[in-house]
C-alpha cells in the first residue's frame, strides 16, 4: 500500500516538475541566442577552426608545431587545437556534435568514422582531392582509401603506418637466438616465443613471456595473425562475418594453443599494458606501431624492428591510419579553411617535418630516402605499405562489431570458457546480424 | 527553497525525464528521437547483456554493502576507544574517502598488475600467484574492484558509526557495568540497538552507492574481461556512449532507478518495523 | 589476579595498536606508493622487480606536469568551481532541508521521495540531455555552465534534513512565538545549529566536485574551463602511458583535498558526531 501511493506520488511529481520546467525553459531558450563557437562572418577576420584529436602520445610536439606553423603561415584561416587521449576525446564528442557545440575539425582512426559518417555527422570530402587541392595521386592509396564509407570518402590522411614486430635484442641473445634474425615464418615465430618463455621459479608463471600480444583496448594484433593464414574478423568488403571461417579458426586454435597450454603471452592484456611487458623486458617480441619508438628506446632496450612473421597463406601486417573529419555543419568558408589546413598537413615540408618527429612514415609516396634520413624508424614502418591491411574497414558499426562482439569472444576463448569454434560460431552470427542491420 | 526548487527543477529534474522520455524512444544522438514506446524495455528482458549486468550489479551490491557496513563498525568500535595512534588510523581510514577513485584506480591496476605490479609481487613473494593478474583474471576481476569500492568507502560508513556511538550516553555503559554486563551483552543491548537509526541510514546509503558501481570498474576493468565486472551503469556508458543507443542506455538506467527504488522502500520498510520493537 | 590482568591488558593494547597501525598503513598503501612512485625516474617505474622506494630520487616528473599543463589556471579554475558549488550548495540545501524538515506544505512528502529518486538516477543517463540544455543556453566551456547544474543536490538536502529533525523545535517554536518569521528563524537559529553538519556535508560537496572527472570534461572544452582532473587525464594516453608524471599529477590533485581534510579533521569528527543523524 505504502510503496504503491509513494510511486502514485512520484509520477504526480514528475507531471508538475514536467509542467513547470517546460515554462522555465522556454523563457530562458528564448533571452537571446549565445554566440557559439567563434564564428567568423567578416572577410577581413580568419576563419577559426576548432580542431579536436587524441594525440597525446610522443607525437604531440609534432602535431603542435605543424598546426602553429600553419597558423603562422598565413592570415585567413586560425586554427584552435585541443588535444586529449582517445577515450576523452570520443566521450565529448558524442553530445557535443549532438548539440553543435562540438570541433570543425577532428582527426580520428579511420575505422572509427564510418559510425559517424552514417549517422551524418561528418560531411564527404570527395571535392578536397583533386591535383589542384589535395592529390590522392601522391598520399598513400591505402590510408586515402580507408577514409571511405559506402562509396564517399569522410576524411584525409593524417597520418598512416603499418605495425611491426618489435623485439628484444638482448633477450634474443639470451636464449641463444640470433639477434639480428628475426621470426620469418610462422614455423619461427612460434618456436621462438617457446624458446623466450622462462619460468625460472618453477611456479607455472612464467616471469618472461616470448610474446606481448593485447586482445582488447588495443590496436588490432590477433586479426593479423588470422588475415596471415586467409581468415578474419570480417571479410575485406566490409560484408561478411569470417570469424567462422576454417581459416580463421585454424589460425586462432594455432595461436591460442601458443598462449594457453606453452604461456608463449599472458592472457587478458590491453594494449597499453602489452606496451608496459615489452616496456619493462618481461616479453621479448611485440607487434606494434611506431609510437613505442621513444618509450622503449628511453626504457633502453636495444630492439629491432621487421615485417611480422609470414603466415602460411599471407604476407600481411595492419594498416592504420588517423583521418582529419569535417564536421557536417561547417559552412562553405570553413570547409575551404579545412581544406587549406588539410592540404598543408599533407604538403612536402610538413610530411618531412612529420615524418622526421613522429616517427611515422609520411604520407605521401613522393618523398625520397634522402628526405628522410634524419628519421631511422619513420622508413621502416614505411615499408611493406602494399602488404598491409585496415581491420573492419568501411563497417559501420566498429564498436559493436569489435569491443563488443570480438573481444569478449576472444577474451572467452583465452580464457578457456567454451569451445573455440562454438564461441566464434556464435560471435560470427552476431557480428553478421550487425553487419546485415547496417547495410 | 524557491530557487533551489528551480534549480533542481531545470537542471536536474529535467534532463532526468528527458532521460524518461528518451528511454521510450530509439534516440541515437546524432538524429531526432522516434517514439517506439516500450519496445526498449522489452528488449532488455531479452538481453543477455542485460541479465548479465543485472546480475553483476547484484552480486556486486550484496557483497560490498555488508562487507563494507560490517567493517565500518568493527574500526568505529575500535577507534571509539582510547587507543595510541587513533587519530591516525581515524584519518587513515578516512582519507580514501576524500580521494579521486579515478586517479586511486589507476594506481590499484597498476599494483596489481601481475607481472611489474608491486603487490601482485609481494603476494607472490609468499606464495599467492595470480597467473594472470587479478583483475584481467575472469573470476578474481570482480573481487579485486569490490576490493577496491571497499577500500574506498569503508571511512565514510566508519565516521558516520562513529558519530552514532558518540551519540550514545555513556550513563548506560556505567549503568550496565554495574549490572556485570560483559562486553558482548552490551554491545547487544546498548549500542547495537542505539545504532539501528544509524544501520539503516548507512545501509540505504551504501546499497545505493554500490548498486551505481562505475568509477573504478570503468578505471581498472572497463567492464572485462567479457563483461565480468560490467554493472548496470557501466552498460549504460557503454550502450549509450560507445554504441550511440542512447534510448535504450535510457531504459537500462531507469531499470536501475526502479531496482534501486524498490531495494531502498524495502528497506525502508524492514528497519523501520524493527526499530518499533526496541 | 590483578597482575595477570594488568599483562593481559596490555598484550591487548599492544595488539590493538599493532593492528591499527597495520589497518592505517594497509588504508594508506596505494597513496604512498603513488607518491614514490612520482619521484621515480620512468625506466625504474616499469622496472622489474618492483619496488616500493625510489632508487633515483627525481623531480623531473613534477617539472613535466608544470611544462605540459597550464597548472596554475587549471587548479584556480578548480578551486572556483568546486569552492562556489560547495558554498552556494550549502546555502541552497539547507534552506531546502530546512523546508522539508520544518515547515507544513502541500506536497511536502512529494518532494522528498522525488529528492530520494533523485538520488538514485545515475549520473551517466542525464548526462546527454543536460549537455543539450546548457547547449542551448550557450552555457558549454564557461563557468556558470559548469557551476549552476550543481547547485543543489539531493544527496545534501537529504542529509541535511536528516540532521535538522534530530534537533528539537523548542528553540524555534519559542521564536515563532516571538513572532520571528521563518527565514530569520532560519538564518539565526538554524543554521548556527546546523554548523556541524555543514561543515561536513562541505567537505563532501568540496571533495566531490574537486575530485569529479567526467563533468568538468565534457562542459569544459579547453584548458581555460578545466579543472584539475579533466587536466590530468591528458596524461593518459591510449598507447602511452607516462606514469611518472601522471602519477606527479595525480599527487598534486590529492593533496589540496587531503591537506583541506587534515585541516578540518578535528571539528569534522566533532562535527559528524553531534550530528548524529535520527
Amino acid at each position: 500500500m505504502r510503496l504503491r501511493s509513494r510511486v502514485r506520488l512520484v509520477t504526480m511529481t514528475a507531471a508538475i516538475a514536467l509542467m513547470s520546467t517546460a515554462c522555465a525553459g522556454q523563457g530562458q531558450g528564448s533571452g537571446g541566442t549565445p554566440a557559439e563557437t567563434g564564428g567568423a562572418g567578416g572577410s577581413a577576420a580568419p576563419v577559426t577552426l576548432k580542431f579536436w584529436n587524441g594525440f597525446t602520445g610522443p607525437d604531440r610536439p609534432a602535431v603542435e608545431a605543424i598546426v602553429s606553423k600553419f597558423n603562422a603561415s598565413q592570415t585567413k584561416v586560425k586554427i584552435e587545437m585541443e588535444i586529449m587521449p582517445w577515450d576523452v576525446f570520443y566521450d565529448k564528442l558524442l553530445p557535443s556534435l549532438g548539440s553543435g557545440t562540438g570541433p570543425d575539425i577532428t582527426a580520428m582512426d579511420t575505422a572509427q568514422i564510418p559510425q559517424y559518417a552514417a549517422r551524418s555527422v561528418f560531411q564527404p570530402l570527395d571535392d578536397m582531392y583533386g591535383p589542384q587541392a589535395i592529390d590522392p595521386g601522391v598520399l598513400v592509396a591505402s590510408a586515402v582509401d580507408a577514409t571511405s564509407f559506402k562509396g564517399k570518402k569522410y576524411g584525409v590522411p593524417m597520418n598512416f603506418t603499418t605495425l611491426k614486430l618489435y623485439w628484444n635484442k638482448d633477450m634474443f641473445r639470451e636464449a641463444g637466438l640470433d639477434p639480428e634474425k628475426p621470426p620469418a615464418t610462422w614455423a619461427e615465430f612460434g618456436d621462438y616465443a617457446k624458446k623466450l618463455t622462462k619460468d625460472t621459479d618453477g611456479d607455472g608463471k612464467p616471469e618472461q613471456y616470448g610474446l606481448a600480444i593485447a586482445d582488447h583496448a588495443t590496436v588490432p594484433m590477433w586479426p593479423i595473425l588470422f588475415w596471415q593464414n586467409g581468415g578474419g574478423v570480417v571479410s575485406a568488403d566490409g560484408r561478411t562475418a569470417t570469424l567462422a571461417d576454417p581459416a580463421t579458426i585454424e589460425a586462432a586454435r594455432h595461436w591460442v594453443d601458443l598462449v594457453t597450454k606453452d604461456k608463449i603471452a599472458p592472457i587478458g592484456l590491453g594494449g597499453a599494458d602489452a606496451d608496459k611487458l615489452f616496456q619493462s623486458k618481461k616479453a621479448a617480441m611485440e607487434i606494434v606501431g611506431p609510437w613505442m619508438t621513444t618509450g622503449f628506446k628511453e626504457a633502453g632496450i636495444d630492439f629491432g624492428l621487421a615485417m611480422p612473421a609470414a603466415g602460411p597463406k599471407a604476407n600481411v601486417t595492419l594498416g592504420t591510419s588517423v583521418a582529419f573529419t569535417l564536421s557536417a555543419r561547417a559552412d562553405a568558408a570553413r570547409k575551404q579553411a579545412a581544406q587549406d589546413f588539410f592540404a598543408y598537413w599533407n604538403n612536402k615540408e610538413s610530411q618531412v617535418y612529420w615524418a622526421v618527429n613522429s616517427g611515422f612514415p609520411p604520407n605521401r609516396t613522393d618523398l625520397t630516402a634522402d628526405d628522410l634520413k634524419e628519421s631511422p624508424y619513420s622508413a621502416v614502418f614505411g615499408q611493406d605499405a602494399d602488404k598491409s591491411r585496415f581491420y573492419l574497414a568501411g563497417v559501420q558499426e566498429f564498436q559493436k562489431v569489435n569491443e563488443t562482439i570480438f573481444e569478449p569472444a576472444l577474451q572467452r576463448v583465452l580464457n578457456g570458457q567454451g569451445d573455440l569454434e562454438q564461441v566464434f560460431g556464435q560471435a560470427a552470427k552476431e557480428i553478421q546480424a550487425v553487419l546485415d542491420s547496417a547495410q | 527553497m524557491l530557487p533551489t526548487l528551480a534549480v533542481l527543477a531545470v537542471f536536474v529534474v529535467w534532463p532526468m525525464l528527458q532521460a524518461l522520455y528518451l528511454s521510450f524512444t530509439d534516440y541515437q544522438v546524432f538524429s531526432p528521437a522516434r517514439w517506439i514506446g516500450l519496445e526498449n524495455y522489452g528488449r532488455l528482458v531479452s538481453d543477455p547483456a542485460f541479465g548479465n549486468a543485472l546480475v553483476n550489479t547484484l552480486y556486486y551490491a550484496a557483497v560490498t554493502t555488508p562487507v563494507s557496513v560490517g567493517l565500518a563498525l568493527g574500526l568505529a568500535l575500535m577507534l571509539n576507544r582510547r587507543m595510541p595512534l587513533r587519530g591516525f588510523v581515524r584519518t587513515a581510514v578516512f582519507v580514501p574517502v576524500v580521494i579521486s577513485l579515478a586517479v586511486v584506480a589507476i594506481a590499484w591496476s597498476f599494483l596489481l598488475d601481475p607481472n611489474i605490479g608491486l603487490l601482485s609481487h609481494w603476494l607472490s613473494e609468499i606464495g599467492i600467484v595470480s597467473e594472470q593478474g587479478w583483475l584481467r583474471d575472469p573470476a578474481l576481476a570482480m573481487p579485486a574492484v569490490m576490493a577496491v569500492g571497499v577500500w574506498k568507502n569503508v571511512g565514510f560508513y566508519m565516521v558516520m558509526y562513529l558519530a552514532g556511538l558518540q551519540s550514545i550516553p555513556a550513563v548506560l555503559y556505567e549503568a550496565a557495568r554495574v549490572d556485570g554486563a560483559g562486553t558482548w551483552p552490551r554491545f547487544r543491548r546498548i549500542t547495537w540497538p542505539l545504532l539501528s537509526n544509524q544501520t539503516m541510514l548507512i545501509v540505504i546509503m551504501a546499497a545505493i552507492a554500490t548498486l551505481q558501481a562505475f568509477d573504478q570498474i570503468f578505471v581498472m576493468t572497463r567492464g572485462g574481461p567479457f563483461f565480468r565486472t560490467e554493472t548496470l551503469v557501466m552498460m549504460t556508458y557503454r550502450v549509450g556512449f560507445k554504441e550511440f543507443q542512447f534510448g535504450y542506455a535510457a531504459a537500462v538506467s531507469w531499470a536501475l532507478v526502479a531496482l534501486i527504488f524498490v531495494l531502498s522502500m524495502l528497506q525502508f520498510g524492514y528497519f523501520r518495523k524493527r526499530a518499533v520493537t526496541y | 589476579m590483578p597482575r595477570d590482568n594488568r599483562g593481559l591488558r596490555l598484550t591487548w593494547r599492544v595488539l590493538s595498536t599493532a593492528t591499527a597501525l597495520a589497518i592505517g598503513l594497509a588504508m594508506l598503501f596505494p597513496l604512498v606508493w603513488m607518491v614514490a612512485t612520482s619521484v621515480k625516474p620512468e625506466a625504474e617505474i616499469v622496472s622489474f622487480p618492483p619496488r616500493l622506494l625510489p632508487d633515483t630520487f627525481t623531480l623531473e616528473n613534477y617539472a613535466a606536469v608544470w611544462e605540459r599543463l597550464p597548472f596554475t589556471r587549471l587548479f584556480v579554475n578548480t578551486v572556483i568551481f568546486a569552492g562556489t558549488v560547495t558554498v552556494c550548495s550549502l546555502l541552497l540545501d539547507s534552506m531546502t532541508a530546512y523546508a522539508l524538515a520544518r515547515l507544513r506544505f502541500r506536497g511536502r512528502g512529494v518532494v522528498f521521495v522525488l529528492i530520494l529518486v533523485l538520488l538514485m538516477v545515475p549520473f551517466q543517463v542525464t548526462l546527454i540531455p543536460l549537455y543539450d540544455l546548457l547547449a542551448g543556453l550557450g552555457w558549454i566551456n564557461t563557468y556558470q555552465g559548469l557551476i549552476v547544474p550543481r547547485l543543489t543536490n539531493a544527496f545534501g538536502i537529504f542529509f541535511l534534513r536528516q540532521f535538522l529533525l534530530s534537533i528539537p523545535r523548542d528553540l524555534e517554536d519559542a521564536a515563532r512565538v516571538d513572532g520571528a518569521s521563518e527565514l530569520r528563524i532560519y538564518w539565526r537559529i538554524v543554521l548556527p545549529l546546523a554548523v556541524p553538519a555543514l561543515l561536513t556535508l562541505g567537505l563532501f560537496h568540496f571533495m566531490y566536485n574537486w575530485n569529479d572527472l567526467l563533468w568538468p570534461l565534457i562542459i569544459g572544452q579547453d584548458s581555460t574551463r578545466q579543472t584539475l582532473p579533466a587536466g590530468l587525464a591528458l596524461f593518459m594516453g591510449q598507447h602511452v602511458v607516462e606514469y611518472g608524471p601522471l602519477m606527479a599529477a595525480s599527487v598534486l590533485t590529492l593533496l589540496p583535498v587531503v591537506v583541506f581534510f587534515i585541516i578540518i579533521q578535528r571539528r569534522f569528527v566533532a562535527g559528524i558526531a553531534t550530528t548524529g543523524i535520527k
